[in-house]
């Protein structure tokens, strides 16, 4: 007997100029508790329009998604406290520049689960300390590295204790050197039993974490393979094509 | 030679005269030293309103302008609508027409029952007026916040509100203080035409000292002499502000 998926994604559409675009074409996928899904596929195929939906940061024109049970595109659900519990990861960071590192990290937990000042900065401090940037609680984002920022984003998610985490291209924009320390991270949350989709490129990442890799093209998912069979050529040429290219 | 010396002497014994006459005799330096006081309370008052109001419209419009696409139709879609109409009537209404008439309006129609209180008048009137100007700095500060900030937000659960309040504003803020210092300098000269309505501001106590010497010179030159040494020291301090601002983004 499994237990009901963590997220359950139905026949979602997303589309754009009346239907002449289709971000998303009728995407259905299920993510378990535990599960690193990891989803490839070349730019513009629709992978952020589809993590972006999971929290409702994009609205789909149809389908349904289930997070834990509860529908997340029902407009009597109180998204704020579904959000709360999905941590998303930008390639960006988005860091808050007027804050803060530790600041950064409580607002959320402070603000939405009133979270005890004290509580809130041990906890902020604990989780600093697993991506080995204690000493920079009290600096402003604005002097931290690419990558540092990119783990204090993660550790801002992670402040407030979600159920799942999205990444979208959280390596994407980072000086190459950088890229290690990030994924180290994100290796260590997985080791830890966290729930993760992630859109990335780095293949060498999804060979050695992922449970499944999912391959998006023109708005649809079309391929979904284990990570091991990730360099056996497949049936698929466009994936196939895709592969040779990001190799 | 001694000509020359005595013309000069005169000259110089005339300018003390004068100076007596204008700001000495009957102590008439208070018509500018109460002047002043009233110049500043008008422009702080009215700058705090005016913040105030232009918070409130850069908010209501911001906010239409990046929700009402893809808002569901219902009560809280109709209100913003009309929020927006009747924030871009005030934009279009105090941006198009004079100051001074603004003023008089005020002064003589609207706040008619409390017409004792000039100053009460002239902070709501300014504050009225700047607060057109000042919504739109502020709405620039919160539209060139990157929107991937208000995104952050919201992927931790923060609602739209709380995500204003906590992210987008204090950056925003941030970044137009300078503009807003501006606002401040540029209120201070605004200020100027308060006599319309009867307030002895800077600019009427140089005037009713005109009045009472038959002497314009010294004390009109007084008067600009003062709102330049104002306006010049804000102006020094918005710099050092702007310095401090940009150094601290490092
Ligand atoms: N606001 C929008 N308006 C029109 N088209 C959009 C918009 N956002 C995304 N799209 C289109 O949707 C498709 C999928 O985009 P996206 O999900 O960002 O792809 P990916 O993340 O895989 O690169 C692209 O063709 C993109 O141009
Ligand atoms: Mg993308």
């Amino acid at each position: 007997m499994s237990a009901d998926p963590l997220i359950s994604v139905k026949n979602l559409k997303k589309h754009y100029n009346d239907g002449s675009i289709k971000a998303l074409d009728d995407v259905s996928i299920d993510i378990n508790k535990g599960e690193v899904v990891v989803i490839i596929g070349p730019s513009g195929s629709g992978k952020s329009t589809l993590l972006r939906s999971l929290n409702l940061l994009e609205i789909p024109t149809s389908g349904t998604i289930l997070f834990d049970g509860t529908s997340v595109t029902d407009q009597k659900t109180d998204i704020n406290k579904l959000r709360q519990r999905m941590g998303m990861v930008f390639q960006h960071f988005n860091l808050f520049p007027h804050l803060t590192i530790l600041d950064n990290m409580t607002l959320g937990p402070r603000k939405l689960l009133k979270m005890p000042k004290a509580e809130a900065e041990n906890n902020a401090r604990e989780l600093l300390k697993k991506v080995a940037l204690e000493a920079r609680a009290g600096d402003y984002p604005s002097q931290l590295s690419g990558g540092q920022k990119q783990r204090i984003a993660i550790v801002r998610a992670l402040a407030m204790k979600p159920d799942v985490l999205l990444f979208d291209e959280p390596t994407s924009a980072l000086d190459p050197e950088m890229v290690g320390e990030v994924l180290d991270v994100m290796k260590a949350l997985a080791k830890d039993g966290m729930t993760m989709v992630v859109v990335t490129h780095e293949i060498g990442f999804a060979k050695e974490v992922g449970d499944r890799v999912v391959f998006m093209d023109n708005g649809k998912i079309v391929a979904e393979i284990l990570p091991e069979e990730i360099l056996k050529p497949t049936n698929n040429e466009r994936l196939n094509t895709f592969l040779a290219k990001v190799l | 030679m001694f000509l020359l010396e005595l013309s000069v002497k005169d000259w110089w014994q005339d300018l003390k005269d004068t100076f007596i006459l204008n700001f000495i005799t009957d102590d008439r330096y208070m018509y500018l030293v109460r002047g002043l006081g009233v110049t500043f309370a008008v422009t702080i008052g009215a700058t705090l309103l005016g913040v105030l109001l232009g918070v409130i419209i850069a908010l209501v419009r911001s906010t239409h302008d990046k929700n009402v696409h893809d808002m569901r139709p219902g009560v809280g879609r109709i209100i913003l609508i009309i929020l927006n109409k009747i924030a871009n009537i005030y934009l279009t209404v105090i941006r198009g027409t004079p100051m001074v008439v603004q003023l008089m309006i005020a002064y003589f129609v609207i706040f008619v029952s409390v017409s004792q209180h000039k100053i009460f008048v002239a902070i709501l009137a300014f504050g009225i007026n700047s607060g057109a100007y000042v919504a739109e700095i502020i709405r620039s500060g919160i539209m060139s916040i990157d929107p991937g900030q208000f995104e952050a937000g919201r992927s931790l659960g923060f609602n739209y509100a709380q995500t204003m309040m906590y992210i987008i504003i204090p950056q925003a803020f941030k970044n137009v203080l300078p503009a807003l210092a501006n606002e401040f300098i540029v209120l201070i000269k605004e200020t100027s035409v308060s006599g319309y309505i009867g307030l002895q501001d800077l600019t009427k106590g140089g005037d009713v000292i005109r009045s009472r010497t038959f002497t314009a010179f010294m004390p009109l030159i007084a008067v600009a002499i003062i709102y330049l040494v104002i306006v010049l020291f804000f102006t020094r301090l918005v710099g050092i502000l702007e310095r401090r601002l940009r150094n601290s983004e490092r």
